[in-house]
């Protein structure tokens, strides 16, 4: 007991620095068992059995999560990106670490541990900035899915690599057959056993969990790594709505079993010495300033915007929680030293400390600046327009805007800083700027001064301000989502366009016309029903 | 490797539990059943598992969880109304149990020590094995599961007691009236400390530490685990039963706004570690010495489950306290306890009685556990049949009902998402005169709003349950979450509740449509609208 009180007093402290300081919880809490392992209040036995039993729940949750529909639109694009930064940085890597001297198989371990990118700390990211339903949100998820998928599948086939093709190939044979039961219980044992058999929600809990040892064991019969089979299990269960009704309940026990297994793997952590140390940062190096530039080529290849592009860049810019599953199964073969391991470890919890420091909005608008086709579209732009509507962003909101008064033969001027769009909107001939529309000088040469109305759908409202200061008499409209943002915008001359409020708005229209046509079911139905019948 | 037992003993755990809990579904086996057929067998059947220590951590751990709990689900408020009578039947039943139980052993021909050891073996009923199954059935709270877990706080401090007596016999010296007494003051004044550090830290400390975190679950819960377990360990050093401390644990957090949410997340870890202690129960049971005692064990698994519940009973409803309460109560101790088991093992050890005696309860322990929780999964079902064929009337208990369960709301607007958008639809929807129920995950974000609230996350089912979906006029989601409002859709649709989803990006209404939503609250067409009348008031667009 006290050794489990201890591990989870460790997390515990881990959590509350990672709040205080904004940072991601995964490398504090592998810090902590550090920590925790020089004290050695944990017994071994412990460790072992968390970090197992943690591994086991953390793929298998990764799997739970692999519902291809959510990356919706953008899956050819993730595939493509996916794949080649998987594959590039993977080379990468493999070169850099033959480079330091390690042996081949060390290497190999080295370049899948780099190659991936970390679910867990991007996609919480993304969820606390609501920005997992943008196109580059969902591109960015079905890229980390993918690679969860390509390292997991990779993960049996590095300790066959000694033994031959052939091994190899059986093993990658299995692992398809098993892959293919998984897709059976996808699609018709599981949503039978969720949800026809009407089971209480702890039957429903016992029998996944079932299935969770079912698919590890049978992966182990069939020589596979235990975890390959937990994260098919996963997978046998991502389907909505399944995974919907299954979640709430598997992520407490994930969020334990996760918190547990970091902290009792910083347990296993060896000091690095100076030479190690060197290796990390270098490998943490090439991951944090080849990822950006290389998705960004690759997201604008698929079609993305380059904004959103460099943004996905700057997410993905850390290795993943995968690494250490990757760098654990190759100590665990033998096949690498845990000098090696604490490399792959020191490297993760290196980038993943600094995501939240690099993948920010400023920085994103700092790169846009070397972006290669900023100059270009800057250079050229004639006289400032008037008499002209303005529109500052063209999102969504914006472009539908710009369709109806181009429709009503207005003229019209766009300000956005995405080069994708307005190369768009130059081949539809409609005068275009790219730039920032908090830029003064950007809103000069948009003719802000002398426009007839301004329309804002810029992201942030403090965006706006520079708009309101500059344009004097001219009306300006600010799309905004909180009361405080329309406060703001109103007191500086503005006129806020709240999403929240015009949405409600329209709720209620809607709600009346439906109680009205008797949609809704009336307040004490039953009672009514019961008098009646008397 | 070690590492690999661990695993692999808990997979066959629960395969074996789901096949139990599948096979039989017919006969609506209770989970706790299903676990403890599972451990029999792997065990004595097959020989598959063993208790390593690991399992053995593991189930500590489910008992620690469940009764933190409790805990959190019942405040101290809530016990205090049934203080006395929990003592007054608590104790009451342990006397009248052991002595019903002392004669009837010496009937079967037990002699006199061994017939008192058992006789007092069977009077300590499963705290573990009621409170998980009236927290399954959500039915802890009522008037009936509140008196009993009264009884079994008291039993438990009747337990520590006795136990700490038993392993004194073994060092001679340290047993007779003086060494009672000084194990009663210390295990009550233990007591008495870690309550009142409990109680001082709920007070002043945790709502400080654990507001400062609101809002991130994963933060809270881990931080609420830890704070159980620094109790758990407090009651290990004051020489208190674990259970004490981690109940203690729960109480103390109790208070705070996130408990029944934190209840729900602790949930399903308990659930699983619990499965792992059931099955050990069934493991350890040493199956050829239990066989051989099968008269002596049908006779006193017979007292148990039937000669408990009515001396209980009669002591409840003199105390005041209507028929059914009595009943409900009275069938939650119909079984013997894990704790006899452990208190049969140090009598063997101390050589009070022989390996029989052990095996002995340990078969009255299963069958009377497995029993009960029948008879407590379908108590009202029972307490319906009882009535039918006039049982209680020898009791002459009072008919009014004690408690009325409090009314559930009904034909309300439920609003999921307390965003800008969330707030601003309550505000309306209560202008319009609709009873409004708004849901969210954060304690701040519920606060000033003109209507009632309920903290908790919505891919809960139970959220959702004491929210009464099912009974709601419309389900609102504001949410900007598409995994959630996904779910939230399905759910209602499945309910035939109407619901409306806010479509917050074109990427999430195909699916929403096909899941099928009464309505979709598309937010940007809301204010694309908004712009063009702006804009044909500026009189650029025709109005």
């Amino acid at each position: 007991m006290i050794g489990i009180a201890t591990l989870l007093a460790g997390a515990a402290v881990a959590f509350g620095v990672a709040r205080w300081l904004g940072l991601p919880a995964v490398p504090l809490l592998m810090l902590a068992g550090m920590a925790l392992n020089l004290v050695g209040l944990v017994p071994p036995q412990l460790l072992e059995d968390a970090v197992v039993l943690g591994l086991t729940f953390l793929v298998f949750v990764a799997g739970l999560e692999l519902d291809p529909r959510r990356v919706g639109a953008q899956r050819p694009a993730a595939l493509r990106v996916g794949v080649a930064q998987f594959v590039l940085l993977g080379t990468v890597g493999l070169l850099a670490a033959l480079g330091l001297g390690f042996d081949a198989t060390t290497a190999l371990y080295l370049a899948l541990a780099l190659a991936a990118s970390s679910t867990l700390v991007v996609v919480r990211l993304l969820q606390v900035r609501q920005q997992l339903f943008e196109p580059f949100g969902r591109l960015v998820l079905g890229v980390l899915l993918l690679q969860d998928l390509l390292v997991i599948l990779l993960i049996p086939v590095l300790p066959r690599l000694p033994r031959g093709v052939g091994v190899v190939a059986l093993g990658v044979a299995t692992a398809v057959a098993l892959v293919g039961l998984a897709y059976v219980c996808l699609r018709w044992l599981m949503p039978l056993v969720v949800i026809r058999l009407g089971l209480d929600e702890e039957s429903v809990l016992l029998v996944v969990l079932a299935f969770l040892f079912l698919f590890g064991g049978s992966a182990e019969g069939l020589r596979l790594p235990f975890v390959a089979g937990a994260f098919l299990a996963g997978v046998s269960l991502s389907a909505f709505p399944v995974n919907g009704l299954v979640r709430a309940q598997l992520n407490s026990l994930s969020d334990f079993f996760v918190a547990i297994f970091f902290t009792a793997l910083g347990g296993f952590l060896v000091f690095p010495t100076a030479v190690e140390l060197v290796q990390a940062l270098v490998f943490a190096f090439l991951v944090v300033v080849l990822t950006p530039p290389l998705v960004t080529v690759l997201g604008e290849r698929a079609g993305m915007s380059a904004r959103s592009a460099i943004e996905g860049g700057l997410l993905l810019a850390q290795t993943s929680e995968f690494s250490l599953v990757v760098g654990l199964q190759g100590l665990v073969a033998t096949q690498i030293v845990p000098g090696a391991f604490t490399v792959i470890a020191l490297v993760t919890v290196v980038t993943m400390l600094l995501t939240p420091l690099v993948a920010t909005d400023e920085m994103a608008r700092r790169l846009m600046r070397f972006h290669p086709q900023r100059r270009r579209q800057m250079a050229g732009d004639g006289e400032p327009p008037r008499g002209h509507v303005l529109l500052l962003g063209c999102g969504e909101n914006g472009m539908a805007v710009l369709e109806e008064l181009i429709v009503l033969g207005h003229r019209v001027f766009v300000v956005d800083d995405d080069p994708g769009v307005i190369v768009q909107l130059r081949q539809a001939e409609i005068p275009a700027l790219r730039g920032d529309g908090a830029d003064r000088a950007v809103l000069e040469r948009a003719g802000a001064r002398h426009a007839r109305v301004i329309v804002s759908t810029l992201g942030r409202p403090a965006d706006s301000v520079p708009v309101l200061e500059l344009a004097g008499g001219v009306p300006v409209l600010v799309r905004v989502f909180d009361d405080a943002a329309a406060q703001m915008i109103r007191r500086r001359g503005g006129t806020p366009v709240l999403v929240a409020e015009a949405a409600a708005e329209e709720f209620l229209e809607w709600y009346r016309a439906a109680e009205a046509a008797g949609a809704l079911r009336p307040a004490g139905a039953e009672a009514a029903e019961v008098g009646a019948s008397a | 490797m070690s590492e690999q037992t661990l695993v692999r003993d808990l997979g066959y755990i629960l395969v074996a539990a789901a096949a139990f809990v599948l096979v039989s579904r017919a006969a609506r086996m209770p989970t706790i059943v299903a676990y403890i057929l599972a451990g029999l067998v792997l065990g004595p059947v097959t020989g598959l598992l063993e208790v390593t220590a690991s399992v053995e951590l593991i189930s500590r751990f489910g008992i620690a969880l469940l009764l933190f709990i409790v805990g959190l689900e019942l405040s101290l408020d809530r016990i205090r109304d049934v203080g006395k009578v929990a003592l007054v039947a608590g104790l009451g039943q342990v006397a009248f149990t052991a002595a019903g139980g002392l004669v009837l052993c010496l009937l079967l021909g037990f002699d006199l020590a061994a017939s008192a050891f058992i006789g007092v073996a069977l009077t300590f009923s499963s705290t573990v094995v009621v409170v998980k199954l009236l927290d399954q059935k959500r039915e802890l709270h009522t008037l009936y599961g509140r008196i009993a877990v009264g009884i079994f706080l008291v039993q438990d401090l009747v337990v520590v007691v006795a136990l700490t007596l038993l392993a004194g016999l073994g060092s001679p010296g340290t047993t007779g009236p003086l060494a009672l007494l000084r194990e009663m003051v210390r295990a009550f004044a233990g007591m008495g400390l870690l309550l009142g550090g409990a109680l001082v830290a709920s007070r002043y400390v945790l709502p400080r530490v654990f507001g400062w975190a609101a809002g991130e679950a994963q933060t809270l819960f881990i931080w609420s685990l830890c704070w159980c377990f620094l109790l758990v360990l407090g009651a290990e050093v004051l020489g208190l039963s674990l259970e004490i401390g981690a109940f203690l644990a729960g109480v103390s957090l109790a208070q705070l706004p996130f408990n029944q949410d934190l209840r729900r997340r602790v949930h399903p870890l308990m659930n699983f570690f619990m499965a792992v202690f059931f099955a050990s129960l069934g493991v350890q049971v040493e199956a050829g010495a239990a066989v051989a005692q099968w008269p002596a064990a049908v006779v006193l698994s017979l007292f148990v489950l039937v000669g408990k519940p009515p001396i209980l009973m009669g002591i409840i409803s003199r105390r005041g306290y209507g028929e059914r309460t009595s009943f409900l109560a009275s069938i939650a101790v119909a079984q013997i306890s894990e704790f006899s088991f452990v208190f049969a093992a140090l009598g063997l050890r101390s050589g009070l009685v022989d390996e029989s005696v052990l095996s002995l309860i340990a078969a009255v322990g299963l069958v009377t556990m497995a029993a009960s929780a029948y008879m407590i999964l379908y108590n009202h079902e029972l307490y319906a049949r009882a009535r039918q064929w006039a049982l209680l009337r020898p009791l002459r208990a009072r008919q009014e009902e004690d408690e009325v369960p409090p009314a559930r709301p009904r034909g309300h607007v439920i609003v999921v998402g307390m965003n800008a958008l969330g707030r601003r639809l309550v505000e309306r929807l209560v202008e319009h005169g609709e009873r409004v129920l708004a849901i969210d995950t954060d304690p701040r974000k519920l606060a000033r709003l003109p209507c009632a609230t309920l903290l908790g996350n919505v891919e809960y089912p139970s959220v959702l349950e004491d929210a009464n979906v099912a009974e709601a006029k419309l389900l609102i989601s504001a949410l900007q979450i598409e995994d959630t409002n996904n779910v939230l859709a399905y759910r209602c649709r499945a309910l035939g509740v109407p619901a409306s989803i806010h479509a917050f990006d074109r990427s999430v209404e195909e699916v929403l449509s096909e899941i099928g939503v009464s309505h979709l609250l598309i937010s940007k067409n809301a204010a694309l609208r908004r712009i063009f009348a702006e804009l044909a008031r500026e009189g650029i667009l025709a109005p």
